[in-house]
């Protein structure tokens, strides 16, 4: 068995078992374990599959990082794909299988694809896409080969809760310097948040010992303290997966994800080690030396019982030790570098003195596997002997026969969310990383990705850290943070990257890339570290190139002949960790807005359609009719008889004041200022390249007061625009945004006078009250806002009030209605009615580019106003010739195919234009239609149209209005 | 907006559109308030609860909501100045703000919880600093223009002896889905009692 007897510190708790099966197979571990090191503990070594050629993979990080530990886990009747084994903890019940297999992980049929290496070179997929004949065989593949997990498509929804969170300091990672951060800031008042993706604090203070322990020992003291701390909240097993401006951190739960606003924000996610590059170094049992220090202090796991420790900083010999602790047999020592450091000294004698090998100037040329595939040989070339002397120049070739090699090498920083903050880094020559030389405002880092590696040094760097971000919440004491003290020796190889003629040696483990891929790819002219990596995917796959990124620009860099600094840095975009789906749909806030009739329109068999944020009714459903019989209906009731349709889903805006005036003069290309009182006008607003935005209606209450009306879609964003622009142009006035206060509806039809009349005092004949009035008065005992507007082109009264008073209203006028077989109808029947009328709908019959001259708007423009917003870009545009025109068009009657909306104008075989509206009218019985044309099609008699099939329609270009040219019917006669 | 009724549930909801209620704005908006024998907070974005139960909240410079929140006698109060309002009774520089609000005070021992669910702000230290007098003091106290589920409010926190509260106001049209929503979420937060 790997499980060791009882280690200080350990995690787990031997007592609860817990009992898995893994590819089939009975596992077994204790609570605490995570996935990955149950599995170790269970003596599993191949965890996974790669992800191209199929190789079997081992641990090789045990920090959250492994492609090779992903795995798919089916419980309770739930199958979760990619789940992360080396930080979720595992439990009792649970299936476990490899992802990306076919026939499971021992047999995997797809493992021939690692003998087909050469003809699968970098930038595999762009040279198979180029072509438009392989294309659709290669998709299939592509699509039947790769993946990761499994998405059960018969899962049910899971609706995950987001929270936010706030405190003042908020510390990121629970290493000795978070700790220490977070211990300063309390100590100084603020409210800390400290977060941590392992179950555990501590960090390496706790599993990188050296064989020693007062340093787990006084990280140990560190978390005692920081828990015991009333001014600490701890939040564990979750990671900061992102940084938005002012502070905002996403920090990923197992449940959910919680968004912190902090005041200030502390770095401390340490370094993630780097694997050296060698032929066969994917092997399992080839692991960083952390990911076996790990497994060793929290789950008292090893894997291997004979190791080799290939080296080029003080961990390395730090680990060897640790090995030593637990009884694993040390193989060698084999440092890359020349001669020892003064920090790996110590550790180097006492290795020597226990009597482990130790070689120098060691270039690694193969691991290979003996039984299985599990590593069991290691050769290597080497230059110096046991105590770092030269050997004059002569190398010797080395072979161990081992079951594990542990890789300790150099580091990472973890800076990626330095990186997105807009912290400027600086290259350190004597570190080998990159460090923050720059950081924004209240943002601090410590630690290992700060450059600081000792443990003292560490400590007391996040002491400053934490303390400077506490001072800063005063501003009192704030102080700005000297510059770290490098550390004495470099814990990062410049170049542990060694080829080998027959290749395998990988940079990327998640997409199975190797040095000669790096190197190719750079020579096909991808040779900046942006185009590398979108050519090469180096990166891209789950780890997102935490264990690849810094390899990969070191070939980079000597491929082009330049120093790594000048290569540049990349900044990840946020989620830096993998993130489930689920808590980033998590639960879907989307605000619906329903006007005051809404329960009255679903009580009439409204069909529902969205407009804007709103919803509306489409049309109202009958029995046994079609939905174009029932809109057609609905349009014959208010040609013939009365008609009622919601329209409280209008902008509704009051303006008040001495400016009121002169706002709306600039507001809209309209004139108000001479506007008479009880009075409306139509109204076009413009922006400043003369393109329509809006329409709407204006009416004037008093000498200083107007109402108006905006489009649906767009009430809120004008509403903010009035007030922006109010306060820009320093008017006095002051704007009411009356749109969900208000309700409103319009009853139109020849009936619409008598049956107004059978509610309201008002004198609503043509000379009290005419065509574009404006009237207050009460309505079946509401007070209420009318005008005589004609949109659907009958005798029409909109009538507004509030919203608390709409549904009586419209009940009381739907109840009388009934004797003139009044229909309620809805947004369809309303287009139909305008079309008829030729009336635009802004946003349909214009696009972003359309402005006020191609739609013939001359009318509603008052180019001799002083201002008007767009006045000036139309002065511009009279002088030139117009780019496009709207028409109306008409199809035959008999015409055996219609068009529809957006289908293409033809100028022979040119693009002329595009139709903007169209229907079959049952008022003309026949097709009508609006396009916006350019002015050769526009000046023609007949329009052709393609149709969905590639066939041409050919319609008469026809003026509108279709319907009522005179306006007579809705302008109103009044019978009585 | 109906829901099931959860005994001793974590959260309470308190359905409060039908309080009368006013609002209006424009330069002479203060003074002429004041001449009705309101008190004004002194600051934009603040309120405050007048002994007979009216909570008059300064939203901009020139901008009030006027409530009757309590069953005192200001309910009459706050009725007279809006038909004022209505009949534009009121001098030529104040103007009427029709104010037709969904309003929702939401309270229990899950609040905050709550809270962090819906809402960007932290309310905590705003509930912890708000009024303590059970609501009939003279204390101003915040009143935030905010966003809750998208949707844009006007929240108003508390402490009461009762324990915390907050009262959110929003646009009519938004109702129906703030209602069921915030239902949903309190629901799944361990429940949701409704009422008085």
């Amino acid at each position: 068995m790997s499980r060791l007897p009882h280690v200080a510190g350990e995690l787990i708790d031997r007592n609860r078992a817990v009992v898995f099966n893994f590819e089939g197979e009975r596992c077994s571990g204790y609570e605490g374990d995570t996935i990955s090191s149950a599995l170790a503990a269970s003596g599993v070594t191949v965890f996974g599959r790669s992800f191209k050629y199929h190789r079997p993979r081992g641990l090789l990080s045990v920090a959250n990082h492994d492609v090779n530990a992903l795995v798919q886990v089916r419980a309770a009747q739930r199958s979760m794909p990619n789940v992360r084994a080396d930080v979720v903890p595992v439990q009792s019940g649970w299936d476990v299988r490899a992802v990306n297999t076919r026939g499971g992980l021992r047999s995997d049929r797809l493992a021939m694809l690692n003998h087909l290496t050469p003809f699968l070179p970098v930038g595999f997929y762009y040279k198979a896409f180029y072509s438009k004949r392989w294309f659709p065989r290669w998709e299939r593949m592509f699509r039947t080969l790769s993946g990761l997990g499994s998405v059960d498509l018969a899962a049910s929804r899971v609706i995950t809760p987001k929270r936010y969170d706030f405190c003042d300091v908020l510390v990121i990672g629970a290493g000795p310097s978070g700790l220490a951060a977070a211990l300063a800031a309390a100590a100084r008042g603020a409210a800390v948040l400290l977060v941590d993706e392992n179950q555990g604090l501590g960090g390496s203070g706790l599993y990188a010992r050296g064989g020693e322990t007062q340093g787990a020992e006084r990280t140990a003291e560190l978390i005692e303290r920081v828990r015991a701390h009333a001014r600490i909240r701890l939040l564990t097993g979750a990671y900061a997966a992102g940084y938005y401006t002012d502070h905002w951190v996403p920090l990923v739960t197992r449940e959910c994800m919680v968004k912190v606003r902090a005041r200030s924000v502390v770095i401390a996610q340490g370094a993630w080690e780097q694997p050296a590059v060698f032929r066969g170094n994917d092997l399992p049992g080839v692991m960083l030396a952390s990911a076996a220090q790990r497994l060793l202090y929290r789950h008292a796991v090893v894997t291997s019982r004979r190791v080799a420790v290939l080296t080029a900083n003080a961990e390395g010999y730090a680990a060897a030790l640790d090995a030593l602790r637990v009884g694993v047999e040390i193989a060698a020592v084999l440092d890359l570098r020349t001669s020892l450091t003064p920090r790996s000294r110590v550790a180097a004698e006492e290795l020597a003195r226990r009597g482990v090998t130790l070689q120098f100037g060691v270039e690694p040329i193969e691991a290979s596997a003996q039984v299985g595939s599990q590593v069991g040989r290691f050769e290597y070339a080497y230059a110096a002997g046991a105590d770092g002397r030269a050997t004059g120049g002569a190398r010797g070739r080395g072979q161990l026969m081992i079951d594990g090699l542990w890789m300790s090498v150099g580091f990472a920083p973890a800076n990626a969310l330095l990186h997105q903050a807009r912290a400027q880094v600086a290259w350190a020559d004597a570190l080998g990383q990159f460090v923050p030389h720059e950081l924004p405002c209240g943002l601090y880092a410590c630690g290992k990705v700060n450059g600081v590696f000792g443990l003292s040094e560490r400590i007391a760097d996040g002491e400053d850290a934490g303390a400077c971000a506490a001072s800063e919440l005063s501003q009192r004491d704030a102080r700005s943070r000297a510059p770290a003290p490098l550390a004495d020796e470099c814990p990062t190889h410049a170049y542990p990257i060694f080829a080998h003629p027959k290749g395998k040696e990988f940079v990327d483990f998640d997409e199975d890339l190797q040095i000669r891929d790096i190197e190719n790819a750079c020579q096909e002219g991808f040779d900046s570290s942006e185009l590398l990596k979108r050519f090469s995917t180096i990166g891209m796959g789950p780890s997102q190139g935490k264990h690849s990124h810094m390899n990969a620009l070191r070939i980079l860099a000597r491929v082009r002949g330049e120093p790594i600094e000048y290569l540049g840095t990349t900044t990840a975009r946020p989620m830096f960790y993998p993130v489930p789906l689920s808590h980033l749909a998590g639960r879907g806030f989307t605000p619906e807005r329903r006007t005051p009739l809404d329960a009255e329109h679903a009580a009439r068999g409204a069909v529902w359609m969205p407009a804007g944020n709103w919803r509306r009714p489409e049309y109202y459903a009958v029995a046994g009719r079609s939905r174009e019989q029932a809109i057609a209906e609905e349009v014959a009731a208010v040609r013939t008889r009365v008609g009622l349709i919601d329209v409280g889903t209008l902008g509704k805006v009051e303006v008040h004041g001495p400016d009121a005036a002169e706002f709306l003069d600039r507001v809209y290309a309209g004139r108000f200022s001479n506007l008479k009182i009880g009075m409306t006008r139509y109204a076009l607003m413009l922006d400043e390249a003369g393109v329509i935005i809006d329409d709407g209606v204006v009416g004037r209450l008093g000498l200083e007061s107007f109402y108006f009306t905006t489009t649906t879609g767009n009430s809120a964003t004008l509403f903010r625009e009035f007030g922006r622009l109010a306060t820009w142009w320093g008017l006095s006035v002051g704007l009411v945004n009356l749109t969900g206060h208000f309700g409103a509806f319009n009853l139109a039809g020849p009936a619409a006078r008598v049956l107004l009349r059978q509610h309201t005092s008002l004198d609503l004949s043509d000379a009290a009250f005419p065509y574009l009035a404006l009237r207050e008065a009460e309505v079946a005992g509401a007070p209420c806002r009318i005008t005589r507007v004609g949109f659907v082109g009958e005798l029409g009264y909109e009538i507004h009030c509030e919203a608390g008073k709409v549904l009586d209203l419209w009940r009381a006028l739907f109840g009388a209605g009934e004797r003139y077989a009044i229909r309620p109808f809805g947004v369809e029947a309303q287009r139909m009615l305008r079309l008829e009328k030729g009336h635009l709908i802004v946003g349909q019959d214009t696009d972003g580019l359309t402005n006020a001259l191609e739609i013939d708007a001359g009318w509603a423009l008052k180019m001799d106003k002083p201002f008007f917003i767009g006045q000036r870009s139309l002065r511009i545009l009279e002088r030139q010739p117009r780019r496009q025109r709207l028409i109306g068009f008409a199809l035959r009657p008999d015409a055996p195919r219609r068009p529809r909306e957006c289908h293409l104008v033809l100028d022979d075989t040119d693009l002329a234009g595009r139709v903007t509206s169209v229907g079959f009218s049952p008022t003309l019985s026949r097709c009508i239609g609006l396009a916006l044309v350019t002015p050769k099609i526009a000046a023609a008699k007949r329009l052709r149209i393609r149709g969905d099939g590639g066939e041409v329609i050919e319609a008469e270009i026809a003026r509108p209005p279709f319907y009522d040219a005179a306006g007579e019917r809705q302008r109103g006669v009044d019978p009585a | 907006m109906s829901a099931a009724v959860v005994d001793f549930a974590p959260l309470h909801f308190e359905d409060c559109s039908a309080r009368p209620r006013c609002g209006c704005k424009g330069p002479g908006a203060e003074t002429w308030l004041r001449s009705r024998g309101y008190r004004i907070p002194a600051a934009p974005n603040s309120a405050l609860l007048d002994g007979d139960g009216v909570l008059v909240a300064r939203l901009a410079t020139s901008e009030f909501l006027i409530e009757a929140v309590a069953a005192a006698g200001g309910a009459a109060r706050v009725r007279s100045s809006r038909l004022q309002l209505n009949e534009r009774a009121q001098p030529r520089d104040v103007y009427a703000v029709a104010r037709q609000d969904t309003v929702m005070t939401l309270s229990g021992t899950g609040l905050n919880a709550l809270l962090r669910q819906i809402c960007s702000v932290d309310f905590a230290p705003l509930l912890e600093s708000a009024d303590d007098d059970g609501g009939t003091g003279n204390d101003e106290g915040p009143v935030l223009l905010t966003s809750m589920i998208g949707v844009g409010v006007l929240a108003w926190p508390r402490r009461l002896k009762s324990g915390s509260a907050v009262t959110v106001w929003c646009e009519p049209s938004y109702g129906n889905y703030f209602w069921n929503t915030l239902l949903e979420v309190g629901r799944e937060a361990g429940g949701v009692s409704l009422g008085e």
